[in-house]
């Protein structure tokens, strides 16, 4: 099946919307009533044709666009590009395992082939085609993990593994929920998961790293996170706060359902061959309240999950301003009623 | 604050202490600094071959007692620029084993600690004593500029000059603390600005 690619933006004048068909396979992530961090890492396994599982990086018809503004944020500031200079082995590693899923996946708009050391690759969406040599960097235009980053939605960071701990020690971050690469990079796993409030008391940090520090190839595993964003905006950036934040005063009674935005990170990790290192990826998924609200059973979820939420977590999450409203939105789809278990959007 | 409220980057600071299995020790410190290489002195006379690169700052110098207690190897400098030049080329020589000391504020901590950096000498094998003061450096996540020597809760950032709020999170790497712009959703308005890192 081709893919559509549509023409959006995610800054000025935010000409995004999802389809009804994006709309139904969106990864929403509340299965309960209530939420607090768990450790919900699952198998990263092949999901049901059409969903955002059903190969290991998707590609969805926001393609085009979120690759165009990765460019034109990274243009803005380098800094989001970021890798130290141990790191060459598992940016080639990263090169293999995003060509040859791409072109296994989604033959129609990417191929590889491979001559020895001696590949081509092309990508039909973005109208690239370049051939290199599989571990010489200098046949590349740019680092190899800058090349592949930039033709794959979501962001990348390159994890080292040493010292029993997790190291962030390259990573290519364009639409980030408020951390920043250039501050966090070289930064040990306790460390960059520092300002979490309550994670640490849960000991859900230990336990992931714990995890992770056992993952194997060939078995990559996922979970969701998720916050609520204001415009459908894939760059709040720490770096970027002065132009975004203001954003959060534009919401009312009346545009709340345009304005804000369930964002659903999908957070999968793979062990990389040669480097030992993990590749952490984080693709984003946006989606306002009225889309999600075709579905009245999401609206119904969402509602409770927002009221109970812990104070902590509105401030965190960046919330405070509109949570009220958004709750007030979001009540008129909840009748009382138990609900089943589960995120299914019918 | 809150009860239990630990921000995990933050650096533990420690008291010197000779590693003794060290095969030779480098010590660096800076004004209030120079107390502690004092201690250290009062602990044990190294076997090991010992260099300790000293600053006098304007509240404290202890140079004269310095001059008189180390053995060997004591150098003393004007500037931090100096202390860091230095440093570079004695690292030069330096052999595995070697241990690095490292004494005075937070700023001065961590551009020794990234000079160290380039020699591979990792976070882990530095130890730390902060003396003096607990002024931060503050790196603008909007500029990337670094403001040294901090003491409120809220700065002028010396590159864009947007007022930051000096946050508890730490990159070891910038050698810094984050300052994020304070007032960013509502210009102008502030909260008190209050020295609470003295």
């Amino acid at each position: 099946m081709a893919l559509a690619f549509k023409q959006e933006t995610f800054r000025n004048d935010y000409k995004y919307s999802n389809s009804p068909s994006a709309i139904k396979r969106f990864p929403f992530p509340f299965a309960e009533d209530q939420y607090m961090y768990s450790v919900n890492i699952e198998p990263h396994v092949k999901g049901k044709q059409g969903t955002v599982c059903e190969f290991p990086f998707d590609v969805d018809e926001h393609y085009v666009a979120e690759c165009l503004d990765k460019q034109i944020t990274l243009d803005l500031d380098r800094g989001r590009y970021a890798v130290l200079p141990h790191m060459m082995d598992a940016q080639w590693d990263f090169v293999e395992l995003t060509m040859e899923a791409l072109s296994n996946d989604y033959p129609e708009h990417f191929s590889l082939k491979k001559d020895g050391l001696n590949w081509t690759w092309e990508n039909k969406p973005l109208n690239i085609k370049q051939s290199f040599v599989f571990g010489d960097a200098s046949t590349m235009p740019m680092d190899p993990f800058e090349f592949m980053s930039r033709q794959v939605q979501g962001d990348f960071v390159l994890l080292d593994q040493r010292d029993e701990t997790l190291y962030a020690d390259g990573g290519f971050v364009t639409s980030q929920a408020d951390w920043s690469l250039a501050f966090n990079v070289g930064m040990s796993w306790r460390e960059w998961h520092a300002p979490v409030p309550r994670a640490t008391e849960l000991g859900v940090m230990d336990r992931a790293l714990k995890y992770l520090l056992n993952l194997q190839l060939g078995s990559p595993v996922r979970r969701l996170n998720w916050t609520m964003t204001v415009n459908p905006r894939l760059d709040t950036s720490p770096e970027n706060y002065p132009l975004w934040g203001t954003e959060r005063n534009t919401v009312n009674p009346e545009n709340v359902a345009d304005k804000v935005h369930l964002r659903v990170e999908l957070q999968s990790l793979f062990r990389l061959p040669r480097s030992n290192a993990i590749v952490f990826s984080i693709r984003c998924y946006l989606m306002s309240l009225k889309e999600l609200s075709s579905y009245p059973r999401w609206a119904k979820r969402l509602h409770r999950v927002q009221k109970t939420m812990h104070p902590d977590l509105i401030e965190y999450k960046g919330m405070t301003k509109f949570h009220p409203m958004m709750v007030e939105w979001l009540s008129k789809f909840d009748d009382g009623s138990a609900m089943d278990v589960g995120t299914q959007p019918e | 604050m809150e009860r239990g409220y630990w921000i995990r980057s933050k650096p533990v600071y420690t008291s010197l202490l000779w590693h003794e299995k060290a095969t030779s020790h480098l010590v660096v410190a800076q004004g209030q600094g120079g107390m502690a290489v004092l201690k250290l002195f009062q602990l044990m006379h190294p076997k090991q071959a010992i260099t300790v690169l000293y600053m006098p700052h304007a509240e404290a110098d202890y140079s004269k007692t310095l001059v008189k207690v180390v053995p060997e190897g004591l150098q003393l400098l004007e500037t931090e620029q100096e202390v860091l030049t230095k440093l570079d080329s004695v690292l030069q020589g330096m052999c595995m084993g070697m241990r690095l000391y490292i004494a005075g504020s937070e700023d001065f901590i961590w551009s020794v600690a990234k000079v160290a950096n380039k020699f591979g000498i990792e976070d882990v094998g530095m130890m730390k004593e902060l003396t003096g003061t607990l002024a931060r450096p503050i790196y603008c996540v909007h500029c990337k500029a670094t403001t040294h020597a901090v003491t409120t809760n809220i700065v002028k950032c010396r590159g864009c000059g947007r007022m930051l709020f000096v946050r508890d999170h730490f990159s070891r790497q910038l050698g810094a603390y984050m300052g994020l712009m304070i007032d960013a959703e509502s210009p102008g308005e502030l909260p008190d600005i209050e020295e609470i890192y003295p």
